[in-house]
Parts: structure tokens; sequence; C-alpha cells
């Protein structure tokens, strides 16, 4: 036993000793990785958590309050209507942008003539930012001096024009347009990847087999793709929980506040009302629902990929 | 007075260089911050005094939107300015935070105290204790297209004196047809309307906040009635569809396109027209009452001070500057109105006469008081905004006032008291 270990020990030592020096040299190559995100987000973070803690106004002396604001977070009818209205856009906006991409990247996936230019165009409005898609769209959905309500009216669709952000639905129809136009092609080339990674003689045994498009699509497409669908869809779902620009350049939350998203209530809170306390707050509620649901996704979505 | 400006820069400058020992005449450079809405006037003033002086003002220019949270960053890091042209209205919430120097006794040993504009001091002052001082100034006013209404068969001269000469000349503007409307205003921004829109009611007797903002008071027949002119020119349709979801983005453009009738605005009006549209050939009046009399919201900028700065010296020297007859009349040449009532007319003397009707109006003008005027009026999604939407465009104006009236006493009720 103990020659054993005297023997094998020096070994194994060099080995670890290689080993440690490999990790140690990986380390160093992540080092700037994990330095931006020690700078830039677990600093951030826990200062926020610090102070969530606090009474902080935006001037002025901050008390430390405990947990007095995530009591207050409780009764804040306001936040729990924003995230229902956020959870709402969240579902609504998803589905769409998959109904949109899907049959996209269904079209782009195969090289046809002008393949290139159709992937370009549907990808062209994903390098905008947010901000500069709203401030667009802000104007072509102006019933003055827009496009699409002055359109209608001088096309004869409609009586008169339109205004269509003065009621909710048009309103709340509009960003769910807007945004869909904005993100529909990233989606697309994601959904693209998935479909391109699918070995082509899986479908052609299939083919052979005498199995239709359709049943080619659910028994061997989906399932083939569930890691990349999973990617897509924790995609959409993170970046619309935290949507606010557009309906913060677009709508301004209305009509009559019926579009606050939560990261708007707690913007308004920050800076509008100057409470970065109850702000930050808000902000680690927010966190915590959104890794909750990305965990569950996550989960229902890492079951065996089939064929691997 | 110059005796004690003058031993309070020694002082200061004592204070802040205690290494050098030298004269107390060292040049200092102070550093102001302003909203965008004074990147016209504030650049010049600032040029003439440093030209003349050998202390120095540094001056930054920041939007509208964000000069509120980038300074309160700016104090909590310790890199605030030393002096800040700062949105009257914010004040009383700046000074309860405990953000601004005391100036009370600076401020009283001014001889023209008495005349700065009075909508300035009250809300510069916070318990009986001066933070603030007026600095630019820009009232509420009526103006309306002389062109369109000659076209109308209006008097291209005479402007609306009570509500039912603005609805009944808006009524005739707006029967040109085409692209013509009658009236303006942007139906979804509250700090429009606070503007333009109490004014009215001001003018009709009513008001929105009791004097001290402790109680808010919409429930009145003066806000019903204002709320009935609006609404019945919006059933009318003299007014274009866009101002339902207005912003206040085209607060200013939608007369400046030359194709409105009469619209409510302000004092800055008249120079944005005289240099950007001069084609436009319009007049300027008062914000009427009911029947008769007039009103205007008196707002502008106070001039408040950075607590602790070392810089006092240079900022009032500054402040000095732009109180005298030269540094309001570039004031009031590049936009601003003048705040010293008692040299106000000569300041203004060879520019636009249309400039007097709004000094006018700036001098008998109100102000609200709250220190809690930026959840109330201001946000886009605060009480007062959410109301005025429902009530001009909506169906149900009873519950919309007595929703904004129980938010809005909330608000000041859950206010922090210190």
């Amino acid at each position: 036993m103990t020659s054993i270990a005297a023997i094998s020990s020096p070994a194994r030592r060099r080995k670890l000793v290689g080993a440690g020096r490999r990790q140690w040299i990986g380390l160093l190559y992540v080092a700037p990785a994990v330095a931006l995100v020690v700078v830039f987000f677990i600093i951030p973070l826990c200062m926020t958590a610090w102070m969530s803690l606090h009474n902080w106004p935006l001037m002025g002396a901050h008390s430390f309050i405990g947990l007095d604001n995530y009591w207050a977070i409780l009764r804040d009818t306001r936040f729990w209507n924003a995230l229902k209205f956020t959870g709402y856009y969240t579902v609504v906006v998803t589905i769409a942008i998959f109904v949109v991409a899907f049959p996209l990247a269904l079209f782009i996936e195969r090289p046809r003539p002008l393949t290139g230019f159709y992937r370009t165009s549907f990808f062209m409005p994903a390098v905008i930012g947010f901000a500069s898609a709203s401030l667009l769209w802000s104007w072509l959905l102006n019933v003055d001096s827009g496009l699409f309500s002055p359109a209608a009216f001088e096309l004869g669709l409609t009586e008169k024009k339109v205004n269509l952000l003065a009621t909710f639905q048009p309103a709340f129809w509009s960003i769910i347009a807007m945004v869909v136009w904005k993100v529909a092609g990233f989606t697309m080339i994601i959904l693209m990847t998935g479909l391109q990674s699918i070995p082509p003689d899986l479908q052609e045994a299939a083919m052979i087999d005498g199995a239709g498009p359709l049943a080619r699509f659910r028994a061997i497409t989906l399932p083939l793709m569930r890691r990349t669908l999973a990617l897509a869809l924790i995609l959409s779902v993170a970046g619309s929980v935290l949507a606010f620009d557009q309906f913060y350049i677009i709508l301004r939350g209305g009509p009559r506040n019926q579009t606050l998203t939560a990261v708007y209530w707690i913007f308004n809170q920050s800076f509008v009302s100057f409470k970065l306390g109850y702000g930050a707050a808000l902000s680690m509620v927010l966190l915590v629902i959104l890794v909750a649901l990305s965990l569950i996704q996550l989960r229902l979505l890492r079951q065996p990929e089939g064929v691997d | 007075m110059k005796t004690t400006i003058t031993g309070l820069a020694f002082a200061a400058s004592i204070f802040s260089t205690l290494a050098t020992i030298g004269p107390a005449a060292a040049a200092e450079t102070a550093n102001i911050w302003v909203r965008a809405d004074g990147s016209n006037f504030m650049p010049r003033i600032v040029d003439a005094f440093n030209k003349g002086h050998e202390n120095q003002i540094k001056l930054d220019i920041i939007p509208n939107a964000e000069i509120i949270p980038k300074y309160g960053a700016a104090a909590a890091g310790g890199t605030a300015p030393d002096a800040l042209s700062l949105d009257l209205i914010y004040t009383p919430s700046f000074a309860a935070a405990g953000q601004l120097e005391d100036i009370t006794d600076w401020a009283k040993s001014l001889p023209y105290f008495d005349s700065l504009s009075p909508a300035h001091v009250k809300t510069g002052t916070y318990k009986d204790r001066i933070y603030g001082l007026p600095f630019s100034a820009d009232s509420s006013v009526l103006i309306w297209n002389k062109k369109l209404f000659k076209q109308a068969g209006l008097d291209p001269e005479k402007g609306p004196t009570n509500w039912a000469e603005i609805e009944a000349y808006a009524e005739k503007v707006n029967a040109l047809g085409g692209d013509i409307k009658g009236f303006y205003f942007s139906g979804n921004c509250g700090g429009c309307n606070i503007f333009t829109f109490t004014p009215l009611i001001w003018a009709s007797g009513g008001d929105i906040l009791t004097e001290d903002g402790s109680k808010a008071t919409l429930d009145s027949p003066q806000l019903r009635g204002a709320i009935d002119l609006y609404r019945s020119m919006v059933k009318k349709d003299l007014v274009p569809a866009g101002a339902q979801t207005d912003t206040g983005s085209n607060f200013f453009a939608a007369f400046a396109a030359g194709n409105i009738g009469i619209s409510p605005s302000g004092a800055f009006a008249i120079g944005a027209l005289n240099t950007q549209y001069p084609d436009i050939d319009y007049g300027v009046t008062f914000l009427p009452g009911k029947d008769g009399g007039w009103s205007s919201f008196a707002g502008g900028d106070n001039f408040v001070v950075t607590k602790g700065t070392t810089k006092i010296a240079v900022v009032k020297e500054f402040l000095d500057f732009a109180y005298s007859l030269e540094g309001q009349t570039i004031l009031a040449k590049y936009g601003s109105l003048p705040v010293r009532g008692d040299i106000a007319n000569e300041a203004l003397k060879d520019l636009d006469p249309r400039y007097k009707i709004a000094a006018e109006a700036m001098a008998k003008g109100r102000t609200p008081y709250s220190v809690v005027f930026n959840d109330l009026i201001n946000s886009a999604n605060g009480p007062w905004n959410q109301m005025i939407n429902e009530v001009f465009f909506g169906e149900d104006v009873n519950g919309a006032i007595a929703n904004a009236q129980e938010t809005m006493q909330s608000i000041i009720d859950s206010a922090p008291q210190q």
C-alpha cells in the first residue's frame, strides 16, 4: 500500500503540477473576461443589493432601513401591475417573434437564388439600437406627420386619420409590430444555425420512409433544434422582461399609463421620484424573477436531444 | 455691497488656498451647469462675463431630462458643479434634500431684491430661508397666427380675450379647411399643460394646489370649465389628432408650421419664431380667464449654489453681472425675459415689442409650490398628466378628476417631511 503510494505519488504530483499550470494558464486567458464581469456586473450587483437596504434619495444623505424597501414592494400595486403587463407583453411578443422568425429561418436556410439578399434584409433591423428604432417608429406611427395613418387615410382605408397611439389596443400592437420587425431577424439567424446543424441524411432517410414535410418537421426538425430553441427563447424572454426603450420613447407608458413595464417603473421610482434605494430593491426583485424564469426554461428544454 | 463681496471673496480664497499665501484676487474658475433650454443665452452671458472679469466661469450644458439625475450623481460623488441654473420648480425639493447653500443674507443685501421676479423668489424659498435666486424667466402666453386670422375674416390684430372668443376664433380659422386647424395643445404632456392650461384656471379664480402645496384642489368649477373648453374644441375637431399623444415634442413645432390658428405657448416662442421662422406673422396676448382677466405661469430657472462649494465668491460675482443692465439685456436678447422688474423695460427697449406682453405676464405670473412637483406634475406617468389626457379626450371626466385628486393628495402626504 505504502510502496504503491510511494511509487505513484511523484508521477501523480508531476501530473498535477502540469495540470495545475495548465489551469493557471487557462485562468490567465479568461482573466480579462473575469475582470470585466467582476467590475461591470458583480460589483454593481453587490452595490445595488446594498443600496436596496437603504433609504437612498438621489440627493442628500442616505440611511439604513433594512428590508423596509422590500416590504414596501409587497404593497406597491403599481409595480405588480407593471409586472403583470410585462408578463403579458413577454408572452405575446415572444410568440409573435417565433411565428415570424421560424418561417423566415426555414425560407433562408437552404441555398436558393438571392438567399444572401434575403438574409441580409431580414437581419438588417437587428443591427439598429432599440432607442433609434423606437424613434424611427415613433415618427412612422405619428398621426399627423407619420406614415401609417396618413397612408391609410389617403388610400381610403380609413375615414379619417386614426391616432394609433391614442388607445391601448392599437398602441400595444404597434409596439409588438415594431419589436417583431426589429428582433425577428436576429432570432431567425439563431434558428437558422439550428436548422443547418441537422444532418441532411436524416431528412433524406425519413423522406425515403415516406414521411411528409409536416411529419419531418415534427419528428426531426423540432426535436433536433431543442437547444437552439432554448437559446432563442431565453434571449427573447429575457429581452422582453427588460423592455423599456420602446415604451418610454414611443408611448411614455401611455395611453394613460397602461403600458408601464417593470423596468419603466424602476426608472420612474429612481429618477422621477428620486428614490434610488427603492429602485434598487425593485431591480433585485426583477433580477430574481428573471433568473427563475431562465432556470425554468433551461430545465424544460434540457431533455436529451434524441440523436446525439 | 461691493465690500461684502470682496470680503467674502477674500475669505473664500483664503479658505480654498490655505497653502498659497497671496492676495484675494487670485483668479479662480467656478463650474456652472445649465439645462439645454438655456443653451442659447447662457453661453453668451458666460462669455461676456469671462471677458470682463479675472475670475472665470466654466459652463456645462446638460440635456433637460438628464440634469437632475446627473446632478444627483455628481453631488453624491463630490463632483457637483459650484452652481446650477435649475428649473425653478425643483428648487424646493433640492433645498429640502439639503443640497443647496443658504444664501438668504446675501440675497437680502441686494438693493434690488424686492424687484426680483416674485415667482422665482417664492420657489427659491424653503422654510423661510432663500436657496435660489431668479436667473432666467419664461412666462406662458397665448399666440395666434395673424395670416390665418385674416384669411378667416377675423381682425388679425386682436387676440382672444376670454374663453368664448378662443373657441369662436379657433372655429373660424378651422373652417378654412385642409391642413389648417383652429387650436393646438400637447395633450399628453404634464409640463406643457401646467404651463399653459392652469393659467386659464387661475385667471378664472381657481387653483389646483393650495398656496403651500399641502393640498390638491382639483375639484373646482374653474377646472371643470377649462376642461369643457378644451373638450368642446376637441369634439368639434378644431385640434389635430396628434395632440392626444403629443408628449411635448410638438409643443412649439405645431404652431411654427403655420397651420394652427391659436396655441398657448411661452415667451421662449417669441425668440424662437423670430429667429427660426421669420415668415410666421403672429400675435402675443395673455392667457385669459373664462370671462376675461388673465394669468400666466411664471417659469424659468433659479440660480442655486451647491452646499459647501469653495467658489461662492466667483458665483456671486457672476450673478451680480447677470443682474446688471448689461447682463439682463444679453439674457433678453437671446431668449430669456429679464428677472429684475426695476430695469426690465430698459433691458427690453430695443427688442421685439411682443416681449413686453410676456414680461408683464412674467411679473404677475404664478408658480405652484411643491417639493414633489416632478411626481405630481411633470412625470409623464404622474396623476396630473394622466388626468389631463383623460379629461380632454376620454369619457369619464368626473372619475379622472377624482382619481387624480386622490393620487396627488397621497403623493403629497407621503412625501418625506423634513
